[in-house]
């Protein structure tokens, strides 16, 4: 798509549209979280997890242990897989790997990274099901799928359209503090979804 | 300097100023929340052992 008409249709935004969009959403979570309307929408979200303990995914989990477990192992090893892809492609712009050419590492982790996600989000889906109401009642559960959504929105909408150019015309401070942003954000998913198992 | 590279040149400001708020925003977010959650397994532990 021609640059130009991509910034003339967000010219409303004005000079810096992809930075006015991440400023305004970080307002719209502060102003969700601290605002009051987290702790009205909450109670709503109830009625939601209890369905979803009554749907086949939910009746699955909850009376077939061995079903559960497969499937978590699923999750954990397809999250094995996500966190490698991100420790491989952010450590190589930290500087680790340097023999490897930067673009082939970032691009072949990018696929890796997507089909983990998927597997991720699919397998999560599923557990979530076999413990909904439970989970509902931990903070922990709320913390992961927020940094979940922080992760997958910084992943695809601020890293990737950074590093699809050539990485030589990006600062190099940029860099690094993308690729530790994109490591803290991807380790706290991991151990507050290990801290559920926990609770 | 041509328009197309005009344009490349602010696209790139765009992003990396976007890339600096978004990831300032998220080590912040995790400096703060883990340092909360370390403080408090110190309490507990000062709690249990004194």
């Amino acid at each position: 798509m021609n640059p130009s008409s991509v910034s003339s249709r967000f010219a409303v935004l004005g000079p810096y549209p992809r930075t006015a969009v991440a400023v305004l959403l970080l307002g719209a979570a502060l102003l969700f979280s601290f605002g009051g309307m987290r702790t009205s929408l909450y109670p709503e979200l109830l009625s939601v997890f209890e369905w979803m303990e009554t749907t086949w995914f939910g009746y699955v989990g909850k009376t077939w242990g061995g079903a559960f477990a497969l499937v978590q192992g699923g999750h954990l090893v397809s999250l094995g897989v996500l966190g490698g892809s991100v420790l491989f492609s952010d450590g190589r712009l930290l500087g680790l790997f340097s023999s490897l050419p930067i673009r082939d590492v970032i691009d072949g982790a990018h696929k890796v990274f997507v089909g983990a996600l998927i597997v991720v989000a699919a397998t999560g889906v599923f557990m979530v099901c076999g413990v909904a109401v439970k989970v509902y009642y931990l903070p922990v559960f709320w913390y992961k799928m927020l940094t979940l959504t922080v992760g997958v929105l910084f992943a695809f909408f601020v890293r990737k359209p950074l590093l699809d150019r050539n990485i030589d015309q990006v600062n190099p401070w940029v860099v690094r503090l993308v690729a530790m942003s994109s490591v803290m954000v991807w380790f706290t998913v991991a151990a507050t979804g290990r801290w559920i198992g926990f609770s | 300097m041509s328009d197309q590279q005009k344009e490349t040149d602010k696209t790139l400001r765009d992003d990396t100023l976007a890339a600096v708020v978004v990831s300032g925003s998220i080590v912040t977010f995790f400096i703060v929340y883990w340092s909360f959650e370390i403080q408090s397994v110190r309490e507990l532990l000062e709690m249990a052992y004194g």
